[in-house]
């Protein structure tokens, strides 16, 4: 079976997986802090976020897969080291928590404005990818954004369909073979863990 | 536990070191007592995580930072701790240590059955005459009452038993050893091979030495190329107590093993002038036991046998156990680590590679053998590293949304390469363990407290492997993009040794060249508290081959009655 052909057929086989896969990103949710507890809105927008970053193309994207559910758990755990106090700028002192650490999801909401997620698709789109360059330029308020975005790479590429649909996954390679030629269906291995550490 | 429990032996620790003093001990036909202070694990049953994915863990294998920062602040510094291998790393708010107000020192442990032999990073090197006769050449330490040719059977017995794969090279400062097939250089490292050799003939990029079995073994095996060897592997394909000397010194029937057993005291009896035997707490319980032996092995790991040993001080040892010099607890050192270079690889886009390898490659030594060419150091370091593609990781400092950068990321990405350097600490007085006297752990035992740092030796080192990494990359074809000159604190190489050094001279040394305390003839330290200097290989094969050695002549001494 060629590649292409292998990632259609496991296109259509996503859907069971996805169920459990998103289940899994609730229960976790459950046991959040109250204080850290999203909101059904803030649950709805960080889901659009994700999917924006990464869309559903010949497999599904990051909001379907429930990686904007994994953001708010990481969040509210500090992955990526989101607990740690931001830099000064004034745009955060509303959304900081008592331990100085940034509320990113509330940040965002109020970045990108409260109608954002009744925005049409394009607009919302062009409004995320000019905070994503503002951020990737440098601009300190921005910054956070940067954060967000590795968490929902992280939620993605680590959801069972980001990891074996969208890229390889194989836990048991059974040989190292040093000398492999690219070729158009080559996908990278999610289980590749030196290139994820130091990617 | 009964109170009048009586052994040949007792093994404290069944990490590296103290499961082949177990296994040598009972296959010589002692009667040994194998005492561990953490958990049981049993091999392929308790490996809890090893068949796990991302998606099957509550934090992707990323962690609870938040857990992280309040339980494991030291442990989670180390690249190998992952959501996958936190359960094989200690906690370190039920573990504390103190440092002194100069010293960042982070201690890498592993309280287990099987200690940091499930953790480890497998890299196994002989160390050369070039090691043993460094403190005599340059002055810093005393001498080695060993050489190579003291332990080259030993290595070959270690490597016989535990399998290491690897390439000969036929270096002088890096002795080939028994080798199982190599792993292969990937495309990049091959040419980065070849370029380094046309430049430096005398710098030999070459394949990691690492204890993976590439053919299968005794049952065992072979290696599966998966790379997640710490969350411990059900193939038994690489060495581990665990996988090896464990089952080899159960079979023979001579073995008692006690988990949750953490040794607080060595008995000393001035009257014979040896050990009587040792007591423990249980750690789950708290309840106090001990037993008696004919001879006692420390395998806790350097700075717990050391620790021991000064908690053991008594009347007649008031400076701590077999301390008539003075000198334990002094001369630790850790290799000082840095990454040097890191470059851009292009010109090999056509390529990738299949499988993880589980092993990186290494730049042996080259300075200060034959001519001091070493610029403000006396001594080697080596470099580890290897070339590997980058991944969506690398989408993280990108800008970019949308479907043309989820389709950016689909494909294996740029090749990089890497060299991490190690290099020779300098054993040094001031870098020293001693007991803090304010504060216990919840055993009620004074705390470890760790004085260190790097000197003016490690640092000219580390500036000489940043220029000559950054060379290297940059004749074999690379674009350095960053590298370092400054070690990360003291514990980063996870080399962590000295405290109770092997020397001649009994006013100078702790222990004999059999590893034998000068001050007490049926007590031996096999790990890395007995290391007198540092080399810059790793260590913990040569820990073994010691181990081994001590362990016959410990028999021979029992047999012959002298014990
Ligand atoms: C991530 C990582 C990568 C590494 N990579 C390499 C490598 O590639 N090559 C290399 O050579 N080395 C490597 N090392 C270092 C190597 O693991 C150690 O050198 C080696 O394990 C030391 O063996 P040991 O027996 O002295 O101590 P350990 O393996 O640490 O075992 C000590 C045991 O003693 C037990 N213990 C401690 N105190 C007591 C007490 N009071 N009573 C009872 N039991 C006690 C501990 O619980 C532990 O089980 C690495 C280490 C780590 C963590
Ligand atoms: S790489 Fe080899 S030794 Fe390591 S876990 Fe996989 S099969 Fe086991």
């Amino acid at each position: 079976m060629s590649g292409w052909n292998r990632r259609a057929f496991l296109g259509a086989a996503t859907l069971v997986a996805l169920q459990a896969a998103v289940a899994g990103g609730g229960a976790v949710l459950g046991k959040l802090d109250p204080r850290d507890a999203p909101s059904p809105r803030r649950r709805k927008l960080m889901r659009e976020v994700a999917e924006h970053v990464i869309p559903t193309t010949g497999t599904p994207g990051a909001g379907v897969v429930g990686a904007g559910d994994f953001v708010l758990v990481a969040l509210a755990h500090g992955l990526s080291g989101t607990r740690k106090p931001p830099a000064a700028d004034p745009s955060f002192a509303p959304h900081l928590r008592p331990d100085g650490s940034l509320d990113h999801a509330a940040w965002l909401e109020v970045r990108l404005g409260a109608k954002w997620l009744a925005l049409p698709p394009a607009r919302r789109h062009e409004a995320l990818a000019a905070l994503d360059a503002a951020a990737y330029k440098g601009e300190p308020a921005a910054a956070p954004w940067r954060a967000i975005k590795g968490l929902i790479l992280t939620g993605y590429y680590t959801s069972e369909i980001g990891g074996s649909k969208e890229l390889n996954y194989e836990l048991v390679p059974g040989r190292f073979d040093p000398k492999v030629p690219v070729t158009p269906e080559t996908r990278a291995y999610s289980s590749d863990w030196t290139a994820v550490d130091f990617g | 536990m009964d109170e009048t429990l009586h052994f040949d032996a007792i093994v404290v620790g069944s990490g590296i070191t103290g499961g082949w003093a177990a296994k040598e001990l009972t296959e010589a036909g002692l009667k040994v007592l194998l005492l561990e202070r953490g958990r049981k694990i049993e091999h392929q049953v308790d490996y809890e995580t090893e068949l796990k994915a991302p998606w099957d863990m509550p934090f992707r294998g990323e962690g609870d930072a938040d857990l992280y920062a309040r339980e494991y602040a030291v442990q989670s510094l180390n690249r190998h701790f992952t959501e996958f291998t936190q359960g094989h790393f200690v906690n370190d708010a039920q573990n504390p240590y103190q440092t002194g107000a100069d010293t960042a020192f982070t201690w890498f442990r592993s309280y287990q059955l099987g200690g940091r032999s499930l953790t480890w990073g497998r890299q196994c090197y002989r160390w050369s005459d070039y090691d043993f006769g460094a403190n005599k050449r340059d002055g810093h330490g005393t001498d080695w009452p060993i050489r190579y040719a003291d332990l080259a059977p030993w290595y070959d017995k270690v490597e016989d038993f535990i399998g290491v794969a690897g390439a000969a090279e036929g270096l002088p400062q890096l002795p080939d050893g028994r080798f199982l097939p190599p792993f292969a250089l990937n495309v990049v490292e091959q040419a980065a091979r070849e370029r380094i050799m046309a430049n430096w003939p005398e710098r030999r990029l070459t394949i990691g030495r690492t204890a993976n079995l590439t053919a299968e073994k005794e049952g065992h095996g072979p290696c599966q190329s998966r790379s997640i060897c710490a969350r411990g592997c059900s193939y038994g394909a690489y060495f581990s107590t665990q996988s090896s000397t464990l089952p080899a010194a159960q079979a023979t029937g001579n073995l008692t093993l006690v988990t949750d057993a953490a040794v607080e005291h060595v008995d000393y009896d001035p009257a014979t002038r040896r050990i009587t035997g040792v007591r423990w707490v249980d750690s789950k319980t708290k309840a106090r036991h001990q037993a008696t032996a004919r001879l006692v092995f420390l395998n806790a790991g350097a700075f717990n046998s050391v620790h021991l040993l000064l908690n053991s001080a008594s009347e007649a040892m008031p400076n701590g156990l077999a301390n008539s010099s003075g000198v334990l607890g002094t001369h630790i050192m850790d290799h000082a680590n840095t990454l040097s270079a890191a470059a851009i690889m292009p010109g090999f886009e056509a390529w990738t590679t299949f499988g993880n390898r589980p092993t990186g490659v290494v730049i042996p030594r080259y300075r200060n053998m034959e001519t001091m060419d070493g610029i403000g150091h006396t001594r080697g370091f080596s470099f580890q590293g290897g070339a590997l593609q980058s991944t969506w990781t690398a989408g993280k400092r990108a800008a970019g949304i949308g479907k043309d950068y989820k389709n950016s990321l689909e494909k294996p990405g740029p090749w990089r390469m890497v060299l991490v350097a190690f290099a020779d600490c300098v054993p040094r007085a001031t870098n020293r363990l001693t007991l803090d006297r304010t504060r216990v752990d919840s055993n009620g035992i004074p705390q470890l407290r760790i004085d260190f740092a790097f000197g003016a030796e490690e640092n000219a080192a580390l500036a000489q492997a940043k220029a000559d990494a950054t060379e290297m990359l940059t004749k074999a074809g690379g674009h350095v993009m960053f590298g370092f000159d400054r070690p990360g604190p003291g514990g980063t190489a996870i080399h962590e040794m000295g405290g109770a050094r092997m020397g001649h001279d009994p006013a100078t040394s702790v222990l004999n060249k059999w590893s034998q305390a000068h001050d007490v003839a049926n007590l031996f330290v096999t790990d890395g508290a007995q290391m007198a200097s540092s080399a810059c290989q790793n260590p913990s094969l040569t820990y073994m081959a010691l181990t081994a050695r001590a362990a016959a002549h410990a028999v021979a001494l029992l047999k012959s009655g002298a014990l």
